[in-house]
């Protein structure tokens, strides 16, 4: 893999089950990645802090430090994006492991050409820079999208990437509604998804930008129709 | 005993033991006023015969010849009728209307055996009673009594207690009414609970200190509501780490097979061959784990919330790689409230098996008529078998075209779950022959009441 031009992208795999987590390194390598494993959060955790991945894929029921806990731990001080992958699909977990701060979130067993197009849309992501857009101002909100900044009365906010484009997407429209679905194909790309995705980002989002997350007066829910971005 | 509402029957039972009681009582004392009454004016008949018998007997004594003028002086009233036989003669005070033909006979043997004797009869058809009164051998004094008047009490007596009847009956029935509306309040509440249940809130329960009388019926009910969720519970849990053990293993499989298909040309030609089908077979197997899920979960109420089906429509033509020129819309309102994952599947199943199996679909209908959600999808298929019309949204049953096809790649859930998807909103599935050719899924969900 090595002697190729571009720098490939680094992603972490924690996965307890070996098999599982030895096919996708196989599985990620020949889609192009540079791929390290663990088997346990604690491990991988470590992992991330001497050589930072760019992306981490995450399954949920770890032994010890749990998949929810390892998502909460690496979203600390990181805004790497997070993949979840488990077997697990209840509301429940999903909705928790988005709250720990995941940024996607994958049923297995996952095709591989999912689980690439996923992650390339994560990467996207990492570098919406280009081209450069006006700095946006709605009161004492500022959104810096070239810097990647947002900064509420002043004080800088720490956004994740995930949330930080659709920051970004609703105050491009700001004042007009977006759907749910509208958000899932400008944010994750998604055809057609899960939008719960867009709830609990809206959600974990309104927690750092709003004085009162639970009467929201920046970014406001339209019943029946989408989310706005209040001029 | 279906038909005849428990509030009908109860008010019914109120009304006819009601109407039993009091006809029984009205019955029991209009005899025991009757029997009083006739037994009295009997008693007051013979006293007075007795007395004018006296009378007529001095007077007889006196003047041998002149009965009638005996007669005429007795002191009577309209109602008496005092007269004499004499040698089987009769003789009263004005000319015999017949009424001597109402003295029975053997009551005149009675009297001319020298006894005193009474009897009730009718005389010109009306009541009256009949006293006889021997005098001497060949003579006998009688006296008849009319009866009408206190006949006539009789007849508003009669009418008077029948009418007590008809009221306390209906009484009754207004009191069976009110009462079992009172004691079906509480049903009430055990009824609206189920539903409640029923439409999800799984959480709901009685309250047993609501109703004391009825609490042997709440504990009892909220302990089957336990059982049931606690069972509903197991059963998903169950499911829930069938799925995840079938899962695992599921993933391990479909990243290797990716490996393996990606080095397919590397492989020698049986090797391929062998690769390329359990490359085919994982996809499927991994389909078919993802609808019995799918299926395990259908008997969770669907959230519904407000969904662009015009919009999703659109999007699951273009994921299942068909024109999203396809959706027709034929309502001004294209929001929907529905459960959108299982709209979102519903469609993309429909529009796959028309792909698959239908010659790919030639039209996604969405309307709205009648407070239900039309969503049709056409095909130029073959069309449905009139045998499999009934079968086709069953588990595990695929078509004659499927079938045809080896049994395809689908998992025979699909229609399945399109069915379920659909009860879930209180709809139905159905297929039907679509004019000029091909098959035309219709699916009908229920619009929310607000």
């Amino acid at each position: 893999m090595t002697g190729m031009m571009t720098v490939m992208t680094a992603v972490l795999v924690i996965e307890d089950d070996d098999r599982i987590r030895l096919s996708l390194m196989l599985a990620l390598e020949d889609e192009g990645y540079n791929v390290s494993g663990s088997a346990t959060a604690e491990e991988g955790l470590l992992l991330h802090r001497r050589t930072p991945a760019e992306v981490v894929l995450v399954d949920l029921m770890l032994p010890g430090i749990d998949g929810f806990e390892c998502i909460r731990e690496l979203r600390r001080d990181d805004d790497v994006p997070i993949l979840v992958v488990s077997a697990r699909d209840d509301t429940h977990d999903v909705v928790a492991a988005l709250e720990a701060g995941a940024d996607d979130y994958v049923v297995k067993p996952v095709a591989i050409k999912e689980l690439a197009a996923r992650l390339r849309a994560l990467r996207r992501r990492l570098r919406a820079t280009t081209p450069p857009i006006p700095t946006h101002v709605f009161g004492d909100l500022e959104i810096r999208p070239d810097a990647g900044e947002v900064s509420v009365r002043g004080e800088k906010v720490a956004l994740t990437r995930t949330e930080f484009r659709l920051l970004c997407e609703l105050a491009e429209h700001a004042g007009r509604v977006l759907s749910r679905p509208q958000l899932l194909q400008r944010v994750w790309e998604y055809e057609t998804g899960d939008e719960r995705l867009v709830d609990v980002h809206v959600g974990r989002l309104r927690h750092k930008i709003e004085d009162d997350p639970g009467a929201p007066r920046r970014l406001v829910t339209v019943r029946g129709m989408g989310y706005k971005l209040q001029r | 005993m279906r038909g005849v509402g428990l509030r009908t029957r109860v008010t019914g039972g109120f009304a006819v033991g009601a109407l039993v009681l009091s006809a029984s009582m009205a019955l029991v004392s209009y005899q025991l006023v009757r029997t009083s009454l006739l037994d009295e004016r009997e008693r007051t008949a013979v006293r007075a015969a007795y007395f004018n018998a006296t009378v007529v007997g001095a007077g007889l004594a006196a003047d041998e010849s002149d009965v009638v003028r005996v007669l005429r002086s007795l002191e009577t009233g309209a109602d008496r009728r005092p007269m004499v036989r004499r040698d089987g003669i009769w003789y009263a005070r004005n000319a015999d209307q017949g009424i001597t033909a109402a003295i029975p006979p053997h009551l005149l043997r009675t009297v001319e055996d020298g006894h005193l004797a009474v009897q009730r009869v009718r005389a010109d058809g009306q009541p009256a009673v009949v006293v006889g009164v021997p005098l001497t051998r060949s003579t006998a004094f009688y006296e008849l009594d009319s009866l009408q008047e206190l006949d006539r009490t009789f007849r508003t007596l009669a009418l008077a207690l029948f009418a007590v009847a008809i009221m306390t009956a209906s009484a009754g029935a207004g009191l069976g009414w009110y009462v079992t509306r009172y004691v079906l309040r509480p049903l009430t509440s055990v009824a609206e609970t189920a539903e409640d249940i029923a439409a999800g809130h799984v959480k709901t329960r009685l309250d047993p200190a609501a109703e004391p009388d009825l609490a042997r019926l709440t504990t009892s009910f909220n302990h089957m509501v336990d059982q049931l969720a606690e069972r509903n519970e197991r059963d998903r849990r169950f499911a829930a780490d069938v799925s995840h053990e079938l899962r695992s293993p599921l993933q391990t499989l479909s990243a290797a097979v990716s490996v393996l298909s990606r080095r397919r040309d590397r492989l020698d030609e049986r090797s391929a061959a062998a690769a390329g089908l359990i490359t085919d077979e994982v996809e499927r197997f991994q389909r078919l784990v993802n609808d019995l899920i799918e299926l395990a979960r259908t008997d969770q109420p669907a959230h519904r919330s407000a969904v662009d089906v015009a919009d999703l429509a659109r999007r699951v033509c273009r994921t299942t790689g068909v024109s999203s020129d396809l959706v027709e819309v034929t309502t001004d309102h294209t929001v929907w409230h529905v459960d959108p994952r299982r709209v979102q599947q519903l469609l993309t199943n429909l529009v796959e098996n028309a792909v698959q199996y239908g010659g790919g679909p030639t039209a996604v209908r969405l309307g709205h008529q009648n407070g239900r959600y039309c969503i049709e999808v056409d095909d130029e298929g073959p069309g449905i078998n009139p045998d499999d019309k009934s079968t086709i949204f069953h588990r595990f049953v695929r078509g004659r075209v499927a079938n045809a096809r080896g049994g395809g790649d689908g998992t025979g859930l699909g229609l399945a779950l399109v069915a379920e998807h659909a009860a879930a909103h209180g709809g139905t599935a159905q297929v039907q022959d679509r004019p000029g050719g091909g098959a035309r899924f219709r699916i009908e969900l229920r619009e929310p009441t607000p």
